[in-house]
């Protein structure tokens, strides 16, 4: 029945292998598989469990990167709601003096496509930091001095100028419901070298998650082990981390002896399937995880100095500051993937600056600038800088005329806007991109989201165009099933 | 790579040494460096340049894949000097000292000593190596060939494989796997033991565990006629409608709530997921639920049911705000194209939507014939609940009921106006007394009160106050309790009875319109065009979904009974005869038993579609009983276990886990359908929901203790236990669940607040039973493991409640507690055999 020119089923998507490991485990295992089949290590990934005994197959095992990886680590901070990029980075000068002049300029968010509008001229005044001179506005003292390890990225672009759909498209490439998050492709590409804290790990503002909730931080169609573990910042760091009250460390120790030795018993029939072993194996693991998560999340090492510096000591900052502390103590100790949420919830309670743009900004600039620059400086002291890429910005910008008749409030901008990136060998000091003089589009090197992901990738030392998923009779990418190259300049 | 280049380098100087004839030696040469380009340089360029250099289209105008267009370069010049190879552009782009090529990263030492040695060498060339290596596979052909295809050929009853002289077992199922076995020199394993067994076929059947009461029953005469009035027990069971409709709700993409932004509930989606429960306990014909599901709202004298059954169409996602609000119908089409072509045909239609399928013999305009069958649908709603209520619902209630809600409206209606009359005869008295403020604040309903009563004892008595407040109490008793609201199906609904036209869309783009196209069937199974009955004036759907779903149940069409039959196989034994339900076609796995399943695809034709009756059939096989036993010898020639000597170990799915773990501890509620319910969500979860608790209110504790297919499915808020157990994926049909084993998942079960609880439960539950460790510990594990427990196992549950009373300190009671969320977390609860 085979005919001779059907594609060669090895030729498009590793099938074979994906088969046999769907015959011998009955099922999906969480077994992951990338691409790059044919150097995915397998066998290597048979690692011993927590007891030096029992073998335990671990999807989240680390794998190799497929070339050099300049980066080992993400922190993503995630300016929920749309930050206004030309009152933040994004310099315009020309439109000094054009406050509620009306201008024709084509602009679309919730409120629609306009064809013109009335300026709200840039509520803070700039000035030129660092070696690179480069204009920031008085919105972030700090990270202003911060400028010439940054790279910023003026004109990127985005799918759609709506909330729901473009934090998908910021978090999982697409603007439609149901595929992995970027952190879900990097746990998968990589693994996580460190077994006893998660891979992907997202952090809340206390406010409110972003909406769509946990769907940007989900792992899609792939298995739950990709997913991210929300940790919180106070009281239990991870859900259900601490033995239930009432029940001591030795007394749960006695009790995952006792049902080890069950499991133990029950095995001995069984002893070719895998996956008995490697839930034994994966309470020791819980086991262990217990034991460093807490410390990981314990500041009670770090110095006075350092506090400071992230500004822990004032309540306006105390909270991201906690967050950006945390998201470095977490990439010391191998974690691939942290983001950091600024601004949750509805309304101003984000970025989302539709009525009063000035007390919007001011608040959540004065919330973050401290602890981001902070966490810049202390990247950089303890070394860490170049193998961490931290990435800052929105699911859009914001647009440079007013949304209602009265007020500075800005609609949504998905035509252009600023993010910014730095550490993970980038030069640092240096802009890419443009928008027009308003900023309202990104008019000189357009960039997508997907760009933006492809080059995160690949200083994590994957190949965005090689790493895929096989779904639903396809072999998915984050990117895209056209794929998207890294940002040229920044390779 | 190096090691090759020399021994070339070496062979080339031999041969000019050996033979010094000029012609000989150029030939040496040339074929030694074809060979070269065909074993290392094709390879090569195949990986790192033909992408953007190889395709259609070509980056930069430069093509790689043919010598003279090498020569000829692309936009930016000729890219090979064949005379001085250093001067080359392609030299220069691969050395990053211009144009940096490939893009995505340098290529290594090793690989630039490859194209160095081909351009300085003449550029060899082996047109036929390249196009082997650089041929994207085109979409295949619709062709006799293509036709030919397994699943595309019609299902043939095949014949019975002949027995054996001393026979494994007559049942024709059993025939087909001992056929190959024995071919392949493999044997069956033995019968699992009676225990093992009984467990396999309540969780199979029912999703929940035997209760002991069964296990001792059964185990008592464990006969092969017990065994088959324990099958007829269960399928006539309600559970067994509750556990097999969960399978087809993850096919459907069932959940309860739209995804994005609001990620709001839908509307009455309950009401489908009870349908189906109760299509599955009664039998349903296959057929008949494809009918509903696909086109109830067409049938002649639709039933209310029927109307409900079309909620199918609104399970998916839906974006009411988005970007582009034309593109959306197309997404919204394109959902139902995906689903219906997966979950009835095993058929990825939906990979052809932007381009011809790149893998099956399905066109683009394929696509755009499937799709015109669903292009007169209205959107799940517009924005905000009035547009789903006039796009989505339509009322389902008798006309008895009917008549029963008119005379209670107009009841509470006449109560109301008794009411109001009272109220405002008793606001006269007192109404000229007010002041000007008063007036105003008068029109407050909650200030109302107190500004009646300071006139109490001056223009109203007090008993007139004391009516006064009786009669506002019932006012607000009337408004919150109005006669209910007749009973409504969340279903489809078309724009009328003309449908819009359908065009193909040119890279799916919806701005984009090709060729217009009519409704028809995938050309590669060679149906002849639907014919769709003229509607009457007053219609309101075109009648095409009903076409459709008419075609898909035709005994002839090839994939309909074969893809149901794997599915139904797919469930008893962990993985289907085909491993990829939802995908038959030619990038699907092909059957290990293709003449097993065409003798269950003819079956299930034969026996009316009625699934109970092939259930029975493979459950009464020798094969479904079979242990799941190792035998090194069959492993090592057969890992994958493909020719069945054995069965399959499997893990509880999610919601098998919850149930068992509420039933074991004595917890259950058995309440079947209605409205969903909301079980205890952390807090720490919750935080993650821009309004944390959102849609979210806990139910009663009873209402929590429900089977978990009355959860209510919200996409962005997954029941925690459910998500780390590998619930099924909700944005698209799920035709598989995932097994994994991750640490998380035992900090849930050792540590989360569900399992601590029903620990607490089961240990009062276990408690009854006895007031001795010894017969405490045995009742825990008969009931968690559902056989009777081994001495050594005994003696080592209350070894451990001994240490944790004496050297812990715990109370007797907690170290039961304990105890019991140990049973709860053994591999031999949660795996079975």
């Amino acid at each position: 029945m085979n005919r001779e020119k059907l594609p060669s089923t090895q030729s498009f998507c590793g099938r074979t292998r994906r088969e046999f490991l769907w015959q011998t485990g009955g099922g999906f295992t969480g077994t992951a598989l990338a691409g790059m089949l044919e150097t995915d290590g397998f066998l290597t990934r048979q690692a011993t469990a927590a007891d030096g005994k029992t073998p335990f197959v671990n999807p989240l095992a680390p794998r190799p990167p497929q070339r050099v990886a300049q980066a080992k680590s993400v922190i993503f901070l995630f300016m929920y709601g749309g930050p206004s990029h030309i009152d933040t980075f994004d310099y315009k000068p020309t439109m000094k003096g054009m406050d509620n002049k009306t201008v024709s300029v084509k602009t679309f968010g919730r409120g629609g496509r306009r064809n013109q509008g009335r300026i709200v001229e840039p509520r803070w005044n700039f000035q030129q930091y660092g070696d690179c001179g480069k204009w920031v506005s008085d919105l972030f003292p700090h990270l202003s001095t911060c400028v010439d390890d940054i790279t910023f990225l003026h004109s990127m672009t985005a799918d759609s100028p709506i909330h729901g759909s473009a934090m998908l498209m910021m978090n999982s490439g697409k603007i439609i419901s149901g595929s992995p998050c970027l952190g879900s492709w990097v746990n998968y590409g990589l693994g996580t070298v460190n077994q006893n804290l998660p891979g992907f790990v997202v952090m809340l503002d206390p406010r409110g998650g972003p909406i769509s909730g946990a769907k940007n931080w989900s792992s899609g169609y792939m298995p739950a082990v990709y997913q991210a573990t929300v940790m919180r910042s106070k009281g239990n760091a991870i859900l259900n981390l601490a033995p239930p009250q009432g029940m001591s460390i030795s007394v749960q120790r006695k009790l995952l002896d006792t049902l080890r030795e069950y499991n133990v018993k029950h095995r001995l029939q069984r002893i070719e399937n895998s996956n008995l072993a490697a839930r034994i194996a994966s309470y020791e693991l819980a086991y262990k995880m217990q034991e460093h998560a807490p410390e990981a999340v314990d500041l009670a090492s770090e110095t006075a100095e350092t506090r400071r510096l992230y500004g822990l000591d004032q309540p306006k900052t105390s909270i991201v500051a906690r967050q950006c502390l945390l998201a470095r103590r977490l990439v010391e100790r191998g974690v691939r993937f942290v983001q950091v949420y600024s601004g949750g919830n509805h309304g101003d309670s984000n970025w989302d600056a539709h009525a009063d743009l000035k007390t919007n900004h001011d608040m959540h600039a004065a919330e973050t600038d401290q602890p981001i620059a902070a966490l810049l400086k202390d990247l950089k002291r303890r070394g860490l800088l170049d193998e961490t890429l931290v990435v800052w910005g929105g699911e859009f910008g914001r647009q440079p005329t007013a949304e209602y008749a009265r007020g500075t409030g800005r609609d949504h901008n998905s035509y252009g806007f600023t993010m910014w990136m730095a550490g993970g060998g980038l030069p640092g000091g240096t802009s890419i991109g443009e928008t027009d003089e308003l900023g309202s589009a990104a008019i000189t090197e357009p960039l997508h989201v997907k760009h933006l992901h492809a080059t995160i990738l690949h200083k994590m030392g994957i190949d965005p165009n090689g790493l895929t998923y096989f779904y639903a009779g396809l072999d998915h990418k984050l990117v895209g099933v056209e794929g998207a190259e890294p940002i040229t300049q920044l390779l | 790579m190096t090691a090759p280049f020399h021994s070339l380098r070496l062979l080339a100087l031999f041969a000019l040494l050996a033979c010094c004839d000029t012609t000989q030696l150029a030939a040496a040469t040339q074929a030694a460096e074809q060979a070269f380009f065909r074993k290392e340089v094709v390879p090569l360029l195949a990986k790192r340049c033909f992408k953007c250099h190889g395709g259609k289209q070509v980056k930069g105008g430069l093509r790689l894949t043919n010598r003279a267009a090498i020569l000829k370069g692309g936009e930016s010049g000729p890219s090979v000097n064949l005379e001085h190879f250093q001067e080359s552009l392609l030299w220069n782009a691969v050395t990053y000292q211009e144009l940096e090529m490939p893009p995505a990263g340098k290529l290594t030492a090793g690989e630039l000593a490859i194209l160095r040695r081909w351009l300085s060498t003449g550029l060899a060339w082996d047109q036929s190596a390249v196009d082997a290596a650089s041929v994207q596979p085109d979409s295949p052909p619709v062709d006799a060939l293509a036709r030919q295809f397994w699943s595309f050929q019609p299902v043939q009853r095949p014949a019975l494989p002949k027995l054996a002289s001393t026979p494994w077992s007559e049942n024709p199922i059993d025939r087909y796997v001992m056929a190959r076995l024995t071919a392949a020199g493999l044997t069956p394993a033995p019968p699992a033991d009676p225990a093992t067994l009984l467990r396999r076929i309540h969780y199979d059947l029912t999703g929940l565990p035997p209760s002991p009461e069964q296990v001792e029953r059964f185990l008592a005469a464990p006969s092969p006629k017990a065994y088959e009035g324990v099958i007829d027990e269960l399928l006539a069971s309600e559970h067994y409608g509750e556990r097999w409709a969960r399978h087809w709700l993850d096919l459907v993409r069932y959940a309860e709530s739209n995804s994005y932004e609001r990620d709001g509930p839908k509307p009455n989606v309950w009401r489908f997921r009870d349908y189906v429960i109760r299509a599955f306990n009664q039998d349903m014909p296959y057929d008949q639920f494809i009918l509903e599901q696909l086109a109830g709202d067409e049938l002649p004298g639709r039933t209310a049911d029927q109307l409900i059954a079309t909620g199918y169409h609104r399970l998916g996602i839906w974006q009411d705000e988005p970007v582009d609000r034309k593109q959306e119908l197309y997404e919204d089409i394109d959902d139902l194209v995906r689903t219906t072509s997966e979950v009835f045909l095993g058929l990825r239609i939906g990979c052809a939507r932007c381009h011809d399928h790149k893998l099956d013999p399905i066109p683009q305009r394929d696509y755009y014939r499937f799709a015109a069958f669903f292009s007169g649908i209205n959107r799940y709603g517009i924005r905000g609940a009035d547009t789903v209520a006039r796009f989505s619902l339509r009322d389902i209630a008798s006309d008895e009921q009917r008549k029963q809600q008119q005379v209670a409206i107009a009841a509470h209606a006449k109560e109301v106006q008794q009411v109001n009359r009272q109220i405002s005869d008793l606001e006269k008295l007192v109404y000229d007394d007010f002041s000007p403020v008063e007036k105003e604040n008068f029109r407050d309903e909650s200030l109302k009160l107190q500004i009646v009563k300071k006139r109490t004892g001056k223009q109203i008595t007090k008993a007139q106050f004391q009516q006064y407040s009786d009669y506002k109490e019932q006012q607000k008793k009337l408004k919150r309790f109005k006669p209910p609201a007749l009973d409504q199906a969340l279903c489809i609904t078309e724009i009328g009875n003309q449908p819009r036209q359908m065009h193909v869309l040119m890279r799916g783009n919806a701005h984009a319109p090709g060729d217009t196209v009519e409704p028809g069937f995938p050309e590669v199974l060679s149906f002849d065009d639907p014919t769709i009955p003229e509607t009457t004036k007053n219609a309101k759907t075109s009648g095409r979904r009903l076409a459709l779903a008419r075609w898909i149940i035709r005994k002839d069409n090839p994939l309909t009974a074969r893809v149901m039959a794997n599915r139904i196989w797919q469930h008893h034994f962990g993985r289907g005869l085909v491993r990829s339900p939802n995908d038959f076609g030619y990038s699907g796995s092909r059957p290990t038993h293709p003449q097993l399943l065409d003798w269950l695809a003819a079956e299930l034709v034969a026996g009316k579609w009625r699934l109970k009756r092939l259930h029975k059939l493979i459950l009464l096989s020798r094969t479904y009983q079979m242990s799941s036993r190792d035998t090194p010898a069959h492993r090592a020639q057969d890992p994958g276990n493909n020719l069945l000597w054995r069965f399959e170990m499997r893990r509880l799915s999610a919601e098998e886990l919850r149930d068992s773990i509420l039933s074991v501890a004595g917890n259950l509620n058995l309440k079947k359908y209605g409205p969903s319910i909301f079980p205890l969500i952390d807090q720490e979860v919750l935080a993650g929901q821009s309004v944390p608790g959102s849609h979210w209110r806990p139910s009663t504790a009873k209402e929590q203790a429900r089977r978990s297919i009355y959860i209510h499915t919200k996409r962005s808020l997954i029941v925690p236990l459910i998500a780390a157990f590998d619930g099924a994926e909700t944005d698209n049909s799920c035709p598989l669940r995932f097994a994994t084993t991750q640490p998380t998942q035992a900090l849930e079960t050792l540590n989360g607040q569900f399992l601590n609880r029903q620990a607490a439960t089961f240990a009062n539950t276990v408690r009854k039973q006895g007031k001795q460790a010894q017969e405490q510990v045995q009742f825990a594990l008969w009931r968690g493991l559902q056989r009777p427990p081994q001495l050594d196992e005994v003696q080592r549950g209350v070894r451990l409640l001994q240490t944790l009373s004496k050297q812990y300190e715990l109370s007797a009671d907690k170290a039961l507690e304990y105890f019991c969320l140990l049973v709860l977390n053994m591999n031999e609860f949660v795996y079975l055999d």
